[in-house]
């Protein structure tokens, strides 16, 4: 992902958005152990947007993989940073967080290759209103609250919500029967 | 508004932000109990990958939201 680095530096968002193509899931991944005291989704977003920011400045170590180490570095600082903002925590269970976030910062498992594919089948056979929800989720991009898209659908926000859940469960049921595995932890 | 919804708007990848910028915890997520927030956490990534992968340039939609976002 490194290649990607000179690119981005420069201002080039396409080459960005090619570069969290690839790392989300690792980032993601990284902070499951903080899931339980910061919303990893906004230290993740956050994480990127500084990313960003600050390529220009970003040096490529060697090791490999010095973006993508750099950014859940990042994204690891912001999310103590919350916790300690809390001050909810021992120091001895932050110092545990953080041995754990290692750990999976360290074990990335890449999707199964079939993953898209079998997806797009599934994703098809899907219909009536967790189809539309999924959808409508997809479209908006994450620019749009969950009470919008309800509106826009006709639904109810809590039908909105169930569906949203009932098209997650029928498409990883799906994968199941197909034998598609996804990366271990997300289920 | 009962845990699996709650934890169905945490899945989504809009985020509200601060008026200095900062990206906001979603709202829901501060009702969940700490055990709720980590199944909420994997269901997101089980989630971004599905959009990954049914996007034709594997984008979830938090890859999106950040591009809709950015600034120099």
């Amino acid at each position: 992902m490194d290649h990607l680095l000179p690119l981005i530096a420069a201002g080039d968002a396409q080459a960005f958005g090619r570069y969290m193509a690839l790392a989300e899931d690792r980032v993601r991944a990284s902070l499951q152990s903080f899931a339980a005291v910061v919303d990893v989704e906004a230290v993740v977003q956050e994480a990127f947007l500084r990313i960003w920011l600050v390529a220009a400045r970003i040096e490529v170590d060697g090791r490999g993989d010095s973006l993508v180490r750099f950014t859940i570095r990042v994204a690891r600082n912001y999310a103590i940073d919350l916790v300690r903002r809390q001050n909810r925590l021992q120091s001895t269970e932050l110092e545990t967080l953080t041995r754990l976030a290692d750990a999976a910062a360290e074990t990335p498992e890449p999707p199964d290759p079939a993953l898209r594919r079998t997806l797009e089948k599934c994703h098809k056979r899907l219909d009536g209103q967790p189809a539309a929800a999924l959808q409508a989720r997809l479209d908006s991009g994450g620019s749009e609250p969950d009470t919008t898209l309800a509106t826009r659908l006709g639904m109810r926000i809590n039908t909105f919500l169930q569906n949203i859940g009932r098209a997650r469960r029928l498409l990883a049921a799906c994968l199941e029967k197909a034998g598609v595995a996804l990366p271990k932890g997300v289920l | 508004m009962d845990t699996p919804e709650l934890i169905e708007q945490v899945v989504s990848a809009f985020r509200e932000r601060t008026p200095d910028g900062f990206i906001q915890a979603a709202p829901a997520w501060h009702d969940l109990e700490p055990e709720d927030r980590v199944r909420a956490a994997h269901a997101a990534r089980q989630q971004r990958l599905i959009e990954a992968a049914l996007d034709p340039e594997g984008l979830s939609t938090t890859a999106k939201a950040v591009l809709a976002r950015l600034r120099r």
